[in-house]
C-alpha cells in the first residue's frame, strides 16, 4: 500500500469514528421508556475539578436510582461547559432543543449560567443547581434573573457573606480583618457581599485580589503581616486556599484562617498540609459528603466512582440529582410536569433536611449555614454559623 | 497603593522576590536555550514543567514510600530523599523534552523553514501533556509531603531566611553556573554554540545537528525539571493547569534577558521575580501582570532585544 | 504532496466569467443554507451531539473564520506574530457590552464604535509593539491581549469578573429577527462580514498595500531597502486585523448577551492562529477550512467527553506534522521565492 491510500484510509477511519459513533449513541433507546436529564458543568478545561467531582455525585445518585429497577429509566446527558460563559452560550442552546431532556443538573458556574438562561428560558427546561451561588441570579431586581426555571441548593453569598464574617471573627476581641478575593466570578462575589459586614462588626485591615492559580503568597502574607490583621478571610477555591494558609503559617501568621464554600473540601487539610489548615473556620451550605451518607453508600459511591475522598459540592449535586428523580418517579415525564413538581413539591434531602424552594429559586429557609473547623487534619461540623 | 507594607517588609518582599526568580531563571532556560539553538519558542515547555512537577510528588510519595502525613525526614535520609527526587524529575523533564523535540519539532525541521507550523505543533503537543495529567489525576491537586523541616537560619532586617528560600537560591546559582560552563568550556556546549550561530556551517564543521538539538531539549528539559522540583518542595502542591503562569512568566523572563541569552535569563528571572512581588505588594496581586507586562514593553522600547541583548554571539548558547 | 490550491487554482483560471460568478453564487447559496444542514436527512449528520448546531456555527465556526480571516492579514499576509488577538475581540465585545446596556444605541449602530476603539488600541499597540521583531512582537501582543482581559477583570465599568448582563440583541434588519433560540440570522450576518472581509483582502493583495506586505513578510531589510515604510505598512495590517476582530466583539457580544473576562483568555488567541496556520497561512481559503474544522471539531466529538481535548490535541498534532504548510497553503511561486530568500 502506498503511504497516499494509507494516509487517505486513516483520514476515511477516522472521520467514520467522528461521525458514526454519534449516529449509534441515540438508537441505544431500549424498550423501556427512558427519560433524559442533563448535567451540565466543566469537565474538561482549567475548572474541571469541580465539575469532575460534581458529576460523580450526579451518577451516583442515578446508579442509585437505577439499581431499584424502576419502570422509567433515567439517563444522564452530560455536557461540558468548561466552567465558561463562550462554550455554555453554545451547550446551552442544544440541551434547549432536545425535547427528551426535562430537567437539568447545573449549571455548575455563575457565568456559565448566567450565559445559558436564555436558551433554558425559552424552552421552559427547569434547571436546579448545585453551585451557581451569585445573588443576581435569584434576584428579584436583577436586570436578567433565572425565574422562572432556575433553582438552586446551594446558599447565596447574601447569606454566606455575613454568616462568613461573623464566624470568622467570633470570640476574637477587637479583630482585625484582612479580605482576600481571588478574582474569580464566585470569589470576588463572595468577598463583595462578605465586606459589609466585616466593617460593621470588625476593622478592615486591609484587601487584596489574588488571581486563580497563583503559585505565590509571599506578598501577600508580607501584607498581611505589615497591617497586623488577627483574621484572613479568604473567598475562592480550595487549590488556591492551600496554598496561602501555608504561605501564611510558613510566614509565621498565627491568627485566625477563614474562607467559604469553595474551600470545603476534605481534600483542604489534606492539600495545606494538616497543621497548616489546623483550626480554619469554614462556612457552607454544603456539607462534606462523607459526613451525611451512610457507610454503604460511600462504599457504593467508591466502588462507582474510584474516588475515596469526595470533592466539593458532591452533597449538593447528589441533592439536586435526587429532587428531579423524586419527581420522575411520582410520573413526571415533561419539563412543565417537572417545573410545577420542582417549584410546589417538598424535598428530603440527605441529611435528612426539607428542601423546598421559594418562588426565584432559593431554598426556603436556605439562609441557615453550616459553620465547620478542621480538628487533627478532619472537616468537623459545629453547627449553624 | 500601599506603600507601609514596605516599612516592615522591603527585604522580606526581596528575598522572597529573588527565590521566586530563581526558580523563574531555570524554567526559562528551557525556552532560551532552545530558542538559541532553533529560533523557535519551545512553548511545551510550560507543561513539561507541570510534569515534573508531578514526577517530584511521584518521586517522593509513589517510589519512596512517604505518607502525604508523614513527619519530616532528617539526616541522610533527608539528603537521599530530596536528591532522588530532583534527579528524578529532572529526568523525567529531560527525556520528555527530547520527546516533545521528536514529536513537535523534528519532522517540521527536517522540512525547512516552518516557524508557525513548528509553534502549534509545540502548542498540540502541550495540549496533549495538559489533558492527559488531568484525566490521570482526576484534576485533582496533588500534594507533597513536608519532607523538608522548614527551619529558618534567622531573620535579617525583617527578611526570614528560610532552608528553602536558601536551598533555591544556592541551588539555582549552582546549577545556572554549571550550566553556563557547559555551554562555555566543553565541546558538546561548543557545538551547541556553534549551531546556534550557524546551521549550515556547523553541519560542514561535522556536527551532528539532530543530536545537538536533542541535547539542547535536554538540557532545558533538565533545568526545567529542577525548576519543578523547588517549586514542588517550596510549595508543596501541584495541579495539573500549574504550567501556564509559571511558564509565562518563565518566557517573559527569557524575553527580558533578552532570548537565546543564558546570562540575561539569569537577571532577568531575578528582575521579574522581585518586580511581581513588589508590584503585588504595592499596587495589588490582581495588578501584578499588568506591571509585568507594562515594564517588559517598556523594557522592549528601550532596549529592543532584551536587557542584555540577544545580538552578542559570545555569550549565546 | 498535492498542492489543491494550485490545482483549484488552474482550474479556476480556465473557467469564463460567466462559469465563475455563478460558481461563486452557487457556494455562497449553499454556505448560507448551512443552518438547515443539521435537520435535513442527507446531511444531518453534520449535526454537533449535545450543543446546538446551528449555535456552533455562529460561534465558534463562523466567528472563528471571521476572526481567523483577520488574524491571516496580520499573520499570513504581512508576517508579524501576533499572539493577543483575542483583545480586540474582547474590545469589541466590551464596547457593545457597555454601550448596548447604557445607551440606547442598537448593535447596528455601535457596530462603527466597536471597529473603531479595536482600531484605536491596534493603533496605539502598533505603534511601539511594531518596531520590534518577530518573537519580541509575539510577546508583546501576547502581554496585550492578556492586560485587556486583566483590566476587564478588575474594573468597576465592565463589571469585574461578573461582566455586563443584558446586552441587547440587535433589532430586525428587513423583517429578519435575531431570535434566542433561532441562530440563523446572526449566521448570515456573519456571513456577510466574512465576505466583506474576503472582498477587502483580495483588493488589498493585489493592490500597493498587499505587495508592501508580502515584502515585508519574505524579508523586512530589503523591503525597507526598497522603499517600503515597514511601520506605515505594518500599522495597516494591524489594524484592519484589529478592525475585523472587534467587529465579530460585538455581534458576538449582542448574540449571546453576556459578557465576562473569561471569554477572552490567551486560549482563544491560540485557537485563532491554529486556525490560521492549520488550515494554510496566506491563503483565504485554507484559513476558512482551517477554522471551520478546529472550531467544529471538539462540538463534533462532544460524545467522547472526557477526553475531548485530548483528541483535538492529537488531531492538531498529527496534522501540523502531515501538512506543515497546512491544508491548503499559499501559492506555489510564492514558496519559492520564500525559499530563494532565506
Amino acid at each position: 500500500m502506498n503511504s497516499k491510500i494509507q494516509r487517505s484510509l486513516a483520514v476515511v477511519s477516522a472521520a467514520a469514528l467522528v461521525f458514526g459513533v454519534s449516529a449509534v449513541s441515540p438508537a441505544m433507546a431500549s424498550k423501556h421508556k427512558t427519560i433524559y436529564l442533563a448535567f451540565q458543568a466543566p469537565l474538561t478545561g482549567s475548572n474541571a475539578l469541580t465539575g469532575q467531582d460534581e458529576l460523580t455525585a450526579a451518577r451516583f445518585a442515578l446508579s442509585e436510582y437505577n439499581a431499584t429497577n424502576p419502570a422509567i429509566k433515567v439517563e444522564l446527558v452530560i455536557a461540558d461547559d468548561q466552567g465558561l460563559a463562550e462554550v455554555a452560550a453554545v451547550v446551552a442552546p442544544g440541551i434547549a432543543s432536545n425535547k427528551k431532556i426535562i430537567g437539568l443538573i447545573g449549571p455548575a458556574f455563575s457565568g456559565a449560567t448566567q450565559a445559558s438562561l436564555p436558551a433554558y428560558k425559552a424552552t421552559g427546561l427547569p434547571l436546579i443547581s448545585m453551585s451557581a451561588t451569585r445573588v443576581s441570579l435569584t434576584d428579584r431586581k436583577a436586570p436578567v434573573n433565572g425565574f422562572p426555571i432556575f433553582k438552586r441548593v446551594v446558599a447565596n453569598d447574601k447569606f454566606q457573606g455575613p454568616a462568613l464574617a461573623r464566624y470568622a471573627t467570633k470570640g476574637i476581641a477587637s479583630p482585625s480583618v484582612y479580605l482576600v478575593d481571588d478574582k474569580t466570578a464566585y470569589g470576588k462575589g463572595l468577598a463583595d457581599y462578605t465586606k459589609p459586614s466585616v466593617l460593621k462588626i470588625a476593622t478592615l485591615a486591609g484587601s487584596d485580589s489574588v488571581p486563580e492559580n497563583t503559585s505565590d503568597y509571599t506578598s501577600v502574607v508580607a501584607k498581611v503581616k505589615a497591617s497586623g490583621a488577627n483574621v484572613v478571610i479568604y473567598c475562592g477555591y480550595a487549590p488556591d486556599a492551600a496554598k496561602f494558609v501555608k504561605a501564611l503559617r510558613d510566614g509565621g501568621y498565627t491568627g485566625i484562617f477563614a474562607a467559604g464554600d469553595g474551600v470545603l473540601k476534605a481534600t483542604f487539610p489534606n492539600n495545606a498540609g494538616n497543621t497548616a489548615a489546623e483550626g480554619a473556620r469554614l462556612t457552607a451550605a454544603d456539607v462534606p459528603f462523607e459526613d451525611v451518607a451512610t457507610a454503604a453508600q460511600m462504599v457504593a459511591y467508591t466502588k462507582l466512582t474510584g474516588i475515596k475522598i469526595p470533592g466539593s459540592y458532591v452533597t449538593s449535586t447528589y441533592n439536586a440529582t435526587n429532587i428531579f428523580l423524586t419527581c420522575i418517579k411520582q410520573g413526571v415525564t415533561t419539563r412543565p410536569g417537572m417545573q410545577n413538581c420542582v417549584t410546589a413539591g417538598s424535598f428530603k434531602g440527605i441529611a435528612g433536611d426539607t428542601i423546598r424552594f421559594d418562588r426565584y429559586g432559593d431554598i426556603i429557609g436556605g439562609a441557615a449555614v453550616g459553620a465547620f473547623t478542621i480538628k487533627a487534619g478532619k472537616i468537623t461540623y459545629l453547627g449553624v454559623a | 497603593m500601599n506603600l507601609q507594607v514596605l516599612e516592615s517588609q522591603f527585604w522580606s518582599l526581596c528575598l522572597q522576590g529573588v527565590a521566586l526568580g530563581f526558580i523563574y531563571v531555570l524554567i526559562s532556560l528551557g525556552y532560551t536555550m532552545v530558542y538559541g539553538v532553533l529560533r523557535l519558542i519551545n512553548f511545551a515547555n510550560s507543561e513539561v514543567f507541570m510534569v515534573g512537577t508531578f514526577a517530584t510528588v511521584v518521586a517522593q510519595v509513589g517510589i519512596l514510600q512517604n505518607q502525604t502525613n508523614s513527619q519530616s525526614l532528617h539526616g541522610f535520609r533527608l539528603i537521599y530523599t530530596l536528591l532522588f527526587a530532583l534527579v528524578f524529575s529532572m529526568l523525567i523533564c529531560g527525556f520528555l523534552g527530547i520527546l516533545v523535540e521528536l514529536v513537535a519539532y523534528r519532522r517540521l525541521r527536517s522540512l525547512g523553514n516552518n516557524r508557525l507550523a513548528s509553534l502549534i505543533s509545540a502548542i498540540a503537543v502541550s495540549i496533549v501533556l495538559l489533558e492527559t495529567t488531568r484525566i490521570i489525576t482526576y484534576s485533582r491537586p496533588q500534594t507533597s509531603p513536608r519532607l523538608l523541616d522548614k527551619w529558618s537560619f534567622g531573620e535579617f532586617a525583617g527578611a526570614n531566611f528560610r532552608i528553602d528560600t536558601v536551598m533555591v537560591i544556592v541551588s539555582g546559582v549552582v546549577i545556572f553556573f554549571t550550566l553556563d560552563r557547559f555551554v562555555t568550556k566543553t565541546r558538546l556546549g561548543k557545538a551547541i554554540r556553534a549551531v546556534s550561530m550557524s546551521e549550515e556551517i556547523s553541519k560542514l564543521m561535522g556536527i551532528n545537528l539532530n543530536r545537538v538539538v536533542a541535547l539542547t531539549f535536554f538540557i532545558g528539559g533538565l533545568t526545567t525539571g529542577a525548576a519543578a522540583f523547588f517549586y514542588t518542595t517550596v510549595y508543596e502542591t501541584t495541579q495539573f493547569n500549574v504550567g501556564f503562569n509559571l511558564g509565562l512568566a518563565a518566557f517573559t523572563t527569557a524575553v527580558l534577558g533578552g532570548i537565546g541569552n543564558l546570562r540575561g535569563a539569569f537577571y532577568g528571572g531575578i528582575f521579574l521575580g522581585v518586580l511581581e512581588q513588589f508590584a503585588s505588594a504595592i499596587l495589588g496581586s490582581q495588578w501584578k501582570s499588568v506591571t509585568v507586562f507594562t515594564v517588559l514593553v517598556l523594557v522592549l522600547l528601550l532596549k529592543p532585544n532584551g536587557i542584555f541583548g540577544e545580538a552578542v554571539q559570545q555569550t549565546r548558547t | 504532496m498535492i498542492n489543491l490550491r494550485d490545482k483549484g487554482a488552474s482550474i479556476w483560471e480556465n473557467w469564463s466569467p460567466p462559469a465563475r460568478s455563478s460558481f461563486v453564487l452557487i457556494v455562497i447559496t449553499l454556505v448560507a443554507l448551512l443552518p438547515y444542514a443539521g435537520d435535513f436527512g442527507p446531511t444531518s449528520f453534520l449535526n454537533t451531539p449535545i450543543s446546538s448546531y446551528q449555535a456552533v456555527l455562529v460561534y465558534p465556526i463562523a466567528l472563528f473564520v471571521l476572526m481567523g480571516l483577520g488574524l491571516n492579514i496580520v499573520v499570513g499576509k504581512s508576517g508579524l506574530l501576533d499572539l493577543g488577538y483575542v483583545a480586540f475581540f474582547a474590545i469589541g465585545a466590551y464596547t457593545m457590552g457597555i454601550m448596548g446596556t447604557m445607551t440606547s444605541l442598537n448593535t447596528w449602530e455601535i457596530l462603527p464604535f466597536g471597529i473603531f476603539f479595536a482600531m484605536l488600541s491596534g493603533l496605539l499597540l502598533g505603534l511601539p509593539a511594531l518596531r520590534l521583531r518577530g518573537d519580541y512582537l509575539a510577546i508583546v501582543t501576547l502581554g496585550f491581549g492578556e492586560i485587556v482581559r486583566i483590566v476587564a477583570l478588575n474594573l468597576k465599568v465592565t463589571g469585574g469578573p461578573n461582566g455586563v448582563v443584558g446586552v441587547p440583541t440587535p433589532p430586525p434588519v428587513f423583517g429578519q429577527k435575531f431570535e434566542l433560540d433561532d441562530h440563523k440570522a446572526y449566521f448570515w450576518v456573519i456571513l456577510i462580514m466574512i465576505l466583506l472581509v474576503i472582498w477587502m483582502v483580495r483588493r488589498f493583495t493585489v493592490r500597493r498595500p498587499g505587495r508592501a506586505w508580502e515584502a515585508i513578510r519574505q524579508d523586512e531589510d530589503v523591503a525597507a531597502l526598497m522603499g517600503v515604510n515597514l511601520l506605515v505598512y505594518k500599522l495597516w495590517s494591524f489594524t484592519i486585523g484589529a478592525a475585523v476582530g472587534g467587529a465579530g466583539g460585538v455581534i458576538y457580544a449582542s448574540k449571546t448577551m453576556f459578557i465576562a473576562p473569561d471569554m477572552f483568555t490567551f486560549n482563544t488567541s491560540i485557537l485563532v492562529l491554529a486556525c490560521v496556520v492549520f488550515g494554510g497561512l496566506g491563503n483565504i481559503w485554507g484559513v476558512i477550512l482551517g477554522a471551520s474544522i478546529l472550531a467544529y471539531l471538539p462540538e463534533r466529538i462532544r460524545f467522547i467527553s472526557n477526553a475531548r481535548q485530548l483528541v483535538f490535541g492529537l488531531v492538531l498534532l498529527i496534522i501540523m506534522n502531515v501538512r506543515p504548510d497546512g491544508l491548503l497553503p499559499r501559492k506555489k511561486r510564492e514558496k519559492i521565492k520564500q525559499k530563494v530568500v532565506n
